[in-house]
């Protein structure tokens, strides 16, 4: 995109406090999100999940289910030998054949009349099972011994017959490795003053969408599939259906209703989707499945839980020389995106703050565990976690202050890391420089470390944390584009089609007001389809803080298209250089004058009815002037990349553990504030998520089972618990964004968690060096009854 | 799936008790506690469903002498609006304002809450710090009789309690505390409601300048039931709060206790968090 | 067989006779039944309010009310609430204090909101914080939704 429009002061609605286009209607109660929606003849279905951990299944009697009045088919994966292996490294059939490998794999499922019914029916089926020995974590997969996960050729059935494996047998447990490097670790090492090792724990948490897991399928008299369904990705979902079923990604429809909340939980596919369409075709009628609560704790992907073992150095003189970096993630049964969070963990150890050696390693290791998806920050809470510990370590071992030590190594405007990332646009120290001083962060720091042997058992400190994540998309996928439709009708309203889905954060309110600043309308004028694959054009996804920029650029890119039409057209009628024209208030006008020259509409209008007969219709497809990575993972991965920096303070008593977030201050580099009002929103909310990540929510897995499923014992963030928040918007004008503008979907709950345990620290001289900092666990550390955690050498 | 085959909705105790004797019956008042445990399959809904909330008797906070009563359909908000209980007894007011969330004060009743007779009960801590009897009805004889027992006497374990199947809470009764009194709770938790307690203290007493007489002291989920704390209160029993008396109170806590570990908290935390807390609370009540 | 109880109600001022099965919850039938789906199943467990409805004045979950307990009671749900001034009230200010993300938990926060504001017309933020910690939002950070419900507050006053 070409230099940002100058935006015409009051009149702009760019960085206006605008509410959201369908929040009259949410708080009406009359949104119809999936669990709303009844299609006419439609059964119910439930999915029959294994009760072990890790078994062979020899038998499955679904005899007596059947027969149960009201119930119309029940499928195993013998009814269903076609269905394709799904998810990243395909090692995941949907209903689970000859074996089981955690505790939620489905194993059958029910389509009949009623909730109730389909209920009643799964306890009725009748499962033999032959235990195997489980695998409670990373350790035990990678004992000697160890029972091999997936020991076997996973193959499927093609539409032509033929066998073709899709996921190969493994001699060990490693489903994936990644390593990467930049620069010289052993030299770094050597050129060190201090040098520094720990091991982190990262803990499971859950996405918690308020809106439960669900979908519906429905075959149509000519075998044409349609799917309402929540996913974050219809396109690429459509190709996998497509896939899944052996048929042309053409017949298949997705429909995206309102969704009660996304944060990467619907980036993938999971088996109850396939399950639902093989019921749907099975039955010839739709089928409707809805999670329960405690399905959506057990069923769902989590975060990825990753140890940690971080080893940086710096000199005296305040320069990091190095990162050495290994991580173990537990992979859980099947490998879903939790596995790929590589991608952006090593990033973070590479280019947050400049360090021109880097060194890491990723194993992710399969377990009997509940396997890992892409959840809101994607790996980087915690790469920015042990980052953040390593920098306030480093400045204290040199004796430097702890800002200083900062400024000193985060980049500048213009810098290119090693790892090939571009800094066009870069607010880096200003975020360090806002959040420190609207915080008051080192005089706090310097005074609460004084009170350490205080008699005062309520102590107070302050911490912070940066952290860098991409702000223009991710080129991950072939293409990191977004097709946008734009057509404005004889009466100057807008219909705005644009492939980039809804999923909360308030993408068709940004994109409508984006058009709406080119074409000088109000935002009253337009009307956003999003949500039907029939329809929209092609987009990858709402993922990587991706939206705002890149389906921005693609609105922008067809409003403008329609702009050059306008203004030929009223050229020709009104004899005037074409390039004296602007768009204001509903009208052409004259742009060094502001005359009005035409109102909109008349001149469409007159467009349409002229001899000439044509429309304002317009299309644009936008890709960002991003690189692919190479097979070492360098290459300027994103169009923009974007920074934050928090300052939380917090107030901690010490004889019970309490941990009380009271503020956090936020300076985010968000390129340009489009939505004030939602950008607020984004960035409130995620501070409330990493609040929960640092100090609330802990899904507990033990022997392989989720121990909490519930709201009572997994406890999310409510009302009276949230801190003060002050934020800071630096707005750095990207050259590439939308009006300058950058991501900033997931930055909000990146760097919280680390943010607070340098605060712990400050507060009590303590660190600690896993997660969640839960009153008991912070009881133990400060009481010398925890150990830090440990890292077993690998075979 | 239980079936319920018969719904009834008695207007008066005597009603209500009749339909217990005929048996097989679940017992719905505000029902906070009946579809949560009837998901996790701790509860079959029997032939019978009986909706008491109809009773009148059942409500109402009222004083008679020297005794408050409370009828078991008193919900926990009627109770943080009663002027009595805010003044009189501090630590059931404290309790009902930590308690659940506005929505659930609003419907759960202090009758249910007993007979739920869990080991974390909110309500049930101050209830034994406060001496409180248990009231029960029924028609062991074909005519209505009620007969009543310290609360502390009424919990045989978790989940459950003297009750008879025939029998109903009708009330709770509480001996209005003495000029000097002072009661105060607290429950562990990192939110100010909506947490099941970690544990609990509740603390009666008469306060004599320095000095503590009539002791109460109780304790939630640190046993299988709310306990009161004999050793505890045997070390404050006419002492004066001095620094010393504070030290043996909270050891003889140890004694008074037996935590378990579950995926909430371990033993050794629970045990911490008594010794911390009760000391914290008598020096609050000493410092006021 | 499950037993069936006629009750009679009012439901968001109208009077209806339902038949409901004993052992079924006020959420399901006021969504599955009666087709009012404003009010949300989030947990089934009274934990996140989603569910919210107001009966005779009073919040409560209806995951965990029995429907047959609706029987000569005044209830109203979301729907309901918006046809009335605080309702539209709430509407208004929940839309312009961008107190709406997902919208999954708002319609449960509005009922909840608009009891609270009955109850203390002049509740300060801690005391609105406090008024809605039976609702959970994972979106927002609850922020905004006490600048709405402040909002409310004032523009009643």
């Amino acid at each position: 995109m070409d230099a940002i429009v100058k935006s015409r002061a009051d009149d702009s609605l760019i960085g206006k406090r605008i509410p959201k286009m369908d929040a009259p209607e949410k708080a009406s109660g009359k949104t119809r999100y999936i669990q709303d929606i009844n299609i006419p003849g439609q059964l119910y279905a439930k999915i029959l999940r294994s009760t072990e951990a890790h078994a062979k299944i020899l038998s499955i009697d679904t005899s007596a289910a059947k027969a149960l009045r009201g119930v119309h088919a029940v499928i195993t994966a013998a009814d269903v030998p076609w269905q394709r292996p799904i998810g990243v490294a395909k090692d995941h059939l949907p209903l689970k054949r000859d074996r089981v490998r955690s505790p939620r794999d489905e194993i059958a499922a029910v389509a009949a009349d009623s909730e109730d019914i389909a209920e009643a029916a799964l306890k009725l089926i009748k499962v033999k099972y032959e235990r195997l020995p489980t695998v409670k974590n990373v350790e035990d997969a990678l004992k000697a011994g160890a029972p091999i996960l997936h020991d076997e050729d996973l193959a499927w059935t093609r539409p032509d017959g033929k066998t073709e494996v899709l996921h190969k047998r493994s001699g060990d447990n490693v489903a994936m490795t990644f390593d990467y490097a930049q620069g010289d670790v052993a030299q770094g090492e050597a050129d060190s003053d201090v040098v520094i090792e720990d091991v982190f724990w990262l803990h499971y948490v859950t996405h918690c969408c308020l809106g439960v897991s669900g979908v519906i399928a429905e075959f149509d008299a000519g075998d044409n599939l349609l799917l309402y369904s929540n996913t974050q990705v219809p396109f690429l979902h459509k190709r996998e259906f497509a896939e899944q079923l052996g048929i042309d990604p053409g017949r298949i429809r997705i429909i995206q209703p309102p969704i009660g909340g996304g944060f990467g939980s619907k980036l993938d596919i999971y088996p109850f989707e396939p399950i639902a369409i093989f019921l749907a075709k099975a039955t010839k009628r739709p089928v409707k499945l809805i999670f329960t609560r405690e399905e959506e704790f057990v069923a769902s992907p989590t975060r990825q839980p990753v140890l940690l073992k971080l080893k940086s150095g710096c000199r005296k003189d305040g320069t990091l020389t190095f990162r050495t970096v290994e991580t173990l993630h537990d992979n859980g049964a099947y490998t879903s995106w939790g596995a790929t969070t590589p991608f952006v963990m090593m990033q973070t150890f590479s280019s947050l703050y400049r360090v021109a050696n880097c060194d890491y390693r990723t194993r992710a290791i399969y377990t009997n565990n509940p396997y890992a998806g892409s959840f809101r920050g994607y790996g980087n809470l915690q790469a920015t976690f042990a980052v953040e510990a390593h920098m306030d370590k480093l400045a204290e071992a040199i004796g430097m202050d702890s800002l200083e030590f900062r400024l000193k190594n985060a980049q500048h405007q213009g810098e290119t890391t090693p790892q090939g990332m571009q800094f066009k646009s870069c607010g880096f120290q200003e975020c360090l420089r806002t959040a420190a001083a609207r915080s008051d962060y080192q005089a706090k720091q310097r005074s609460n470390r004084e009170k350490w042997h205080d008699k005062n058992p309520i102590k107070r400190g302050a911490g912070i944390a940066s952290m860098l994540h991409v702000g223009g998309g991710a080129k991950i996928y072939p293409s990191d584009g977004c097709g946008t439709i734009l057509k404005i009708d004889d009466f100057a309203h807008v219909t705005l089609i644009t492939g980039a889905s809804e999923i909360g954060q308030g993408s068709e309110t940004v994109l409508s007001q984006l058009v709406c600043e080119e074409l000088g309308l109000p935002l009253s004028v337009v009307t956003v389809v999003n949500n039907d694959t029939d329809i929209t054009p092609w987009d990858v996804g709402v993922h990587a803080s991706r939206t705002t920029f890149i389906a921005g650029n693609s609105a922008i890119g067809a409003a403008r298209k329609a702009k050059t039409k306008i203004f030929a057209a009223a050229a020709e009628k009104f004899e005037r250089a074409a390039d004296s024209l602007d768009l204001h208030g509903g009208f052409v006008i004259d742009k060094n004058t502001g005359d009005k020259i035409i109102e909109l509409g008349k001149l469409i209008r007159s467009l349409h009815f002229s001899d000439k007969a044509d429309l304002v219709m317009t299309s644009f497809y936008y890709e960002p002037p991003s690189a692919h990575q190479d097979r070492n993972f360098k290459g300027d991965v994103s169009a923009a990349y974007a920074w934050a920096t928090q300052v939380a303070e917090i107030e901690i008593d010490t004889q019970t553990g309490i941990v009380r977030l009271l503020k956090v201050t936020g300076a985010h580099d968000v390129g340009r504030v489009l939505n004030r009002l939602g950008i607020e929103g984004q960035i409130e909310g995620g501070i409330v998520m990493g609040q929960g990540y640092a100090l609330t929510e802990n899904l507990i897995v033990e022997d392989n089972v989720v121990r909490n499923p519930n709201f009572r014992d997994y406890k999310l963030v409510t009302a009276p618990e949230i801190p003060d928040m002050d934020i800071s918007f630096i707005e750095t004008m990207d050259g590439e964004g939308p009006q300058g503008a950058k991501g900033v979907g997931e930055a909000p709950a990146i760097c919280v968690a680390a943010a607070v345990a340098n605060a712990i620290y400050n507060a009590t001289g303590v660190r600690i060096y896993a997660l969640p900092f839960t009153p008991e666990n912070v009881y133990r550390a400060l009481h010398g009854q925890s150990k830090a955690p440990i890292w077993k050498p690998l075979t | 799936m239980s079936e319920v085959n018969n719904y009834a909705a008695p207007r008066s105790l005597d009603e209500a008790a009749d339909i217990l004797r005929a048996g097989n019956v679940t017992i719905l008042a505000g029902g906070t506690d009946v579809m949560p445990q009837m998901k996790a399959g701790k509860l079959t809904l029997q032939p019978t469903l009986m909706n008491i909330q109809r009773i009148a008797e059942l409500r109402g906070i009222a004083q008679a002498g020297g005794v408050v009563r409370i009828g078991a359909l008193t919900t926990i908000t009627e109770i943080l609006n009663s002027a009595l209980v805010r003044e009189r007894f501090n630590a059931l007011w404290q309790a009902c304002d930590h308690f659940a969330s506005d929505q659930l004060r609003n419907v759960a009743t202090i009758g249910g809450n007993i007979c739920n007779a869990s080991p974390a009960g909110d309500t049930l801590v101050p209830l034994l710090a406060l001496d409180a009897k248990v009231v029960l009805a029924g028609k062991p004889n074909g005519a209505l009789a009620t007969r009543a027992m310290p609360l502390a006497d009424f919990f045989v374990g978790p989940g459950r309690t003297k009750r008879a199947a025939t029998e109903l809470v009708s009330a709770v009764e509480l001996p209005l505390p003495p000029a000097g009194s002072v009661s105060e709770f607290f429950k562990f938790g990192t939110r100010p409601a909506l947490d099941i307690a970690m544990i609990s203290i509740g603390l009666g007493a008469v306060l004599d300048g320095k000095t503590l007489r009539n002791v109460r002291v109780a304790f939630g989920a640190v046993a299988p039931t709310p306990i009161r704390a004999p050793q505890t209160e045997a070390a404050l029993e006419g002492k004066a709060l001095v620094d010393a008396a504070i030290e043996a109170a909270v050891t003889a806590a140890a004694c008074d206790i037996h935590p378990i570990s579950d995926f909430r908290a371990s033993d050794w935390y629970r045990r911490e968090l008594v010794h911390n807390i009760l000391q914290r609370m008598l020096v609050h009540v000493r410092d006021r | 067989m499950s037993a069936t109880v006629d009750i009679t109600f009012k439901l968001n001022g109208v009077e209806r006779r339902v038949a409901v099965a004993a052992q079924m919850s006020a959420l399901d039938m006021l969504r599955d039944q009666i087709g009012l789906t404003g009010t949300k199943y989030a947990c089934g467990e009274g934990e996140c309010g989603a569910c919210t409805i107001r009966v005779d004045g009073l919040t409560v979950n209806s995951c965990l009310m029995f429907a047959v307990d609706c029987d000569g009671r005044d209830v109203v749900t979301i729907e309901g609430l918006v046809t009335s001034p605080i309702g539209e009230a709430l509407r208004k200010s929940f839309t312009k204090n961008g107190a709406v993300q997902c919208g999954f938990c708002t319609p449960g926060l509005m009922v909840q909101a608009s009891h609270l504001l009955e109850q203390h017309p002049h509740a300060d933020r801690s005391e609105i914080q406090r008024g809605i910690e039976g609702n959970l939002c994972r979106c927002t950070g609850y922020k905004k939704i006490v600048d709405a419900i402040v909002d409310a507050e004032i523009n009643a006053a």
